[in-house]
């Protein structure tokens, strides 16, 4: 069968289950009793095995294969969870990934049989093995026992109930037979329902089912593992009934025989003490639980898929998974169509044909299109929650590398942003995480003669802050030593000794974007290749976002980094300056003021205004943007304090023309020297107006 | 960015002017004409970048070339026209020129290579010079032109 159509879902499914594979032995090193997490892990390796093995990758199925015998030692309590296997897990997990990309790329797994790692797995079981087989050498024979009392005829398990019973023994008076059997199917069938369904078919054509286990229901969702267990009343002989059921493809074997109901009581009793011996049965027989294996191990399976399901997806989820390229169209038109509708609101008040028909209608055109953009912009919101992730992961790993202790904190995983912004943002944050665990955090020596707690502490919080989204990278390490980052920047020749002297602290630290920056002492391979910051904040102004650093010595530093929610489309003030026109977005505004020219003092030569206790520089727009203003000095100014993290200013200009919806459309290569200005817009009369960023204005 | 193929078979070039002489574009980087209109003006740029113009909704930066050639700056009347050239990687960029006359065919023996060793400023915005029956073409180099100082 041809399986490709089912590539793009499985590298989707085989990246979520890994992800979560991540995140669960994490859990599990932190509390390695934790029957949920155990159960939780083992059946993502049992959902993968599953997806590998239908989609034909070898070398992937037997690796997970082999994790899952291992995770269902830990369940059944016969291997206690321990560093080095936590470590062994993880190095499974890179080799997984490392196929996932190989399949991404070549639609292939590569030839990697990553057979160490297979070996270590073994021997994790092995040492799992001797330990229980002493502790419980009783228990052993016993559960070879068991497991050679069912052998394969799992119909001795099904449970009647008392109708059921009833029916069969009827039926036995009847003359009928009544007959056990045992389907399994082949390892390889991929729709196992499909052929379910045909044996039930099958048989039922010379006979009534009265009992299945799993459930019919169940069987037809597909919730079972490679075979299935009937209970058959017909008239015909058990060499027909399996002959018909053999007849349907991919089915392995039919096992099966007289089945009486009397004796299904005893086997009851049995169950009991097999159930308890069971898990000891299924270990005896993991050695055998190669792949023709259909019953007992298999069962294992079966049971974790049957129990689980309900528990992690009770609701179904009503999504569908979209490109994001059709949503970038989308989001385009919507731009056109907001960009149409400010050009009719010109054109209808120039044109004189206003009235108040025109008006009402047009108001209403504005709240569709103000919904409509709003809805494209929450598809195309996802949590930031994929990203941030696998740093939990990323800080472990780290730990061992630098030999240093370390906890990572996460909180505001569900903060949401653009779905592009949030698959860019992956590498910026990793690189100042890295940063923060290499240089920031000093070695548990260090941290205890300062009398900080020896494990150090890095925090990543997201939350969002009005249009804005603040993602902030902390730690609890030694700060930027500014006079190093100084020395280190004239030995690079990026200041003079000159210029260091008059630096403050805030410029010394923006010397640490500097391109071929970097304070560590020694070139480790965490961090400090000398690339590194710089291409954090291109990436990040990249974004239209903006990068901030706080430091004190010795107590940690921390890196906020601001990004805005919406790339496309913002609330933006129009005001004029000179005879130009300019968009201020809404979001940086924070109140805009009437000041009488003589409420302007000069402190240190420059202009400021004091509004309720604060003090705030003012910025002459005109001058900045080299306009003739055309408005009278003795007249009262027209302020707009913009905000930028606890910084505020005051733009003077000219006038206010009013609030708009506006698209912001990029200025391209040939004027990006301009860094004031963020983008244009494309105003109604189709004029273009420029867009200030508030941010880099203070 | 493509070299300029000099040798081998007919190009098609459009005649613009500027001031009095002639001068040639190669048709393949022109993405369209235009009339003069508002050209918003973008503060803190180089002198020669005169704003930016709404083409269509798409944004797109004007730059003069009389000023970058160093000639005397643009006096706007009823032939100027912008010209808006798409170069590779670099998106649109719209250039002003006086007038735009015709549209001609050069074969390749018509057209003379100009020696790179020319020091003088304005020769190194040419590739060579076009010969035909109106006269005299200079034929520009789009790349040192548009492309340089980004």
């Amino acid at each position: 069968m041809d399986v490709s159509q089912y590539l793009e879902i499985f590298l989707d499914e085989t990246d979520e289950h890994l992800q979560n594979l991540n995140t669960q032995i994490l859990m599990l090193e932190q509390e390695p009793d934790n029957m949920d997490t155990i159960n939780e892990i083992f059946r993502a390796a049992h959902s993968l095995k599953g997806m590998a093995g239908t989609m034909g990758y070898k070398r992937m199925q037997t690796l997970t294969h082999d994790m899952e015998n291992v995770f269902s030692e830990v369940r059944n309590g016969n291997i206690k969870v321990k560093a080095e296997m936590i470590d062994v897990l993880f190095q499974c997990l890179d080799a997984l990934e490392e196929y996932n990309t190989n399949i991404r790329e070549s639609a292939d797994e590569g030839t990697n049989d990553n057979e160490p790692l297979i070996k270590q797995l073994n021997e994790i079981m092995n040492e799992g093995k001797g330990g229980a087989e002493s502790s419980s050498s009783e228990e052993a024979p016993a559960a070879s026992q068991a497991a050679s009392a069912t052998g394969g005829k799992k119909w001795l398990e099904i449970k009647l109930g008392d109708s059921e019973r009833a029916v069969l023994k009827e039926a036995a008076k009847q003359g009928q037979n009544v007959y056990g059997l045992t389907v399994s199917i082949q390892e390889t069938c991929i729709l196992k329902a499909a052929r379910a369904f045909l044996v039930f078919k099958a048989i039922e054509e010379d006979g009534e089912i009265i009992v299945s286990d799993p459930p019919a229901q169940e069987i037809e969702d597909e919730k079972f593992g490679l075979d299935f267990s009937l209970v058959v009343v017909t008239g015909s002989s058990l060499d027909k009934v399996i002959a018909a059921a053999k007849n349907v493809s991919e089915i392995q074997d039919v096992l099966g025989d007289v089945f009486d109901p009397d004796q299904e009581v005893s086997a009851e009793e049995v169950q009991e003490t097999k159930e308890k011996q069971e898990e000891a049965a299924e270990h005896a027989a993991a050695p055998a639980e190669t792949v023709p294996a259909p019953a007992v191990p298999a069962k294992s399976n079966k049971k974790a898929e049957e129990k689980k399901p309900a528990a992690s997806k009770p609701v179904v989820n009503r999504t569908v998974r979209v490109d994001i390229e059709k949503l970038d169209t989308l989001m385009n038109l919507v731009s056109e169509l907001i960009i149409a509708k400010n050009s009719l609101v010109s054109a209808s008040t120039v044109s004189g044909t206003s009235s108040t028909a025109v008006n009402e209608q047009i108001e209403y055109l504005e709240s569709v299109t103000t919904s409509l953009h709003e809805s494209v912009m929450k598809v195309r919101m996802v949590p930031i929650e994929s990203t941030v992730s696998k740093f939990p992961r990323m800080v472990r790993d780290l730990q061992k590398k630098l030999g240093k202790k370390m906890e990572l904190y996460m909180s505001g995983e569900e903060t949401e942003l653009d779905r592009t912004v949030v698959d860019e943002i992956g590498d910026p944050l990793m690189h100042l995480l890295r940063n923060s665990a290499d240089h920031g955090l000093e070695s548990a020596e260090v941290r205890r003669e300062r009398g900080k707690p020896e494990v150090g502490s890095i925090f990543l919080d997201a939350y969002q802050d009005g249009n804005n989204v603040v993602i902030e990278v902390r730690d609890d390490g030694n700060g930027i030593d500014t006079q190093a980052v100084r020395n280190k920047a004239i030995e690079r020749g990026v200041i003079t000794p000159e210029q260091a002297e008059n630096m403050s602290e805030k410029d010394s630290i923006e010397l640490l974007f500097n391109a071929g920056f970097s304070t560590a002492k020694v070139v480790s391979d965490v961090s400090g290749r000398g690339v590194g910051l710089d291409v954090v904040k291109s990436k990040i102004e990249a974004l239209s976002g903006e990068v901030e650093v706080k430091s004190k010595l010795g107590e940690g530093s921390s890196w906020i980094i601001r990004l805005p929610l919406t790339l496309a489309i913002i609330q933006a003030l129009m005001v004029d300056i000179g005879n130009e026109k300019y968009a201020i977005s809404l979001g940086a505004i924070q109140t805009i003021e009437d000041i009488p020219p003589q409420d302007v003092k000069l402190v240190q030569a420059k202009e400021v205004i004091q509004l309720r206790d604060l003090v705030i520089p003012l910025i002459r727009l005109n001058e900045i943007l080299d306009i003739e203003s055309k408005k009278d000095p003795e007249e009262n100014m027209v302020v707009v304090i913009v905000k930028k993290g606890d910084k505020l200013a005051g733009l003077v200009v000219d006038e206010l023309i009013g609030q708009q919806e506006i698209v912001i459309k990029p200025l391209g290569k040939y004027v990006s020297k301009c860094k004031i200005i963020s983008g244009a817009t494309v105003l109604g009369d189709g004029e273009v107006a420029l867009i200030l960023d508030a941010n880099t204005l203070i | 960015m493509e070299e300029l193929k000099v040798s081998g078979g007919s190009k098609q070039f459009i005649v613009i002017k500027l001031g009095d002489e002639q001068y040639g574009i190669d048709i393949k980087y022109i993405e369209n004409i235009v009339r003069m209109q508002h050209i918003t003006r973008v503060p803190k740029v180089d002198s020669y970048l005169k704003g930016v113009i709404n083409l269509r909704g798409e944004v797109i930066p004007v730059m003069s070339i009389r000023i970058k050639m160093g000639l005397q700056p643009d006096t706007e009347t009823k032939s100027s026209r912008i010209i808006i050239l798409k170069l590779e990687m670099n998106g649109l960029i719209g250039i002003i020129v006086d007038e735009v006359k015709e549209v001609v065919t050069l074969e390749s023996d018509q057209i003379e290579k100009i020696a790179y060793d020319s020091k003088e400023e304005k020769d190194s915005f040419l590739y060579g010079v076009g010969k035909c029956a109106g006269g005299l073409i200079s034929l520009l180099d789009l790349n040192s032109v548009v492309l340089e100082n980004i």
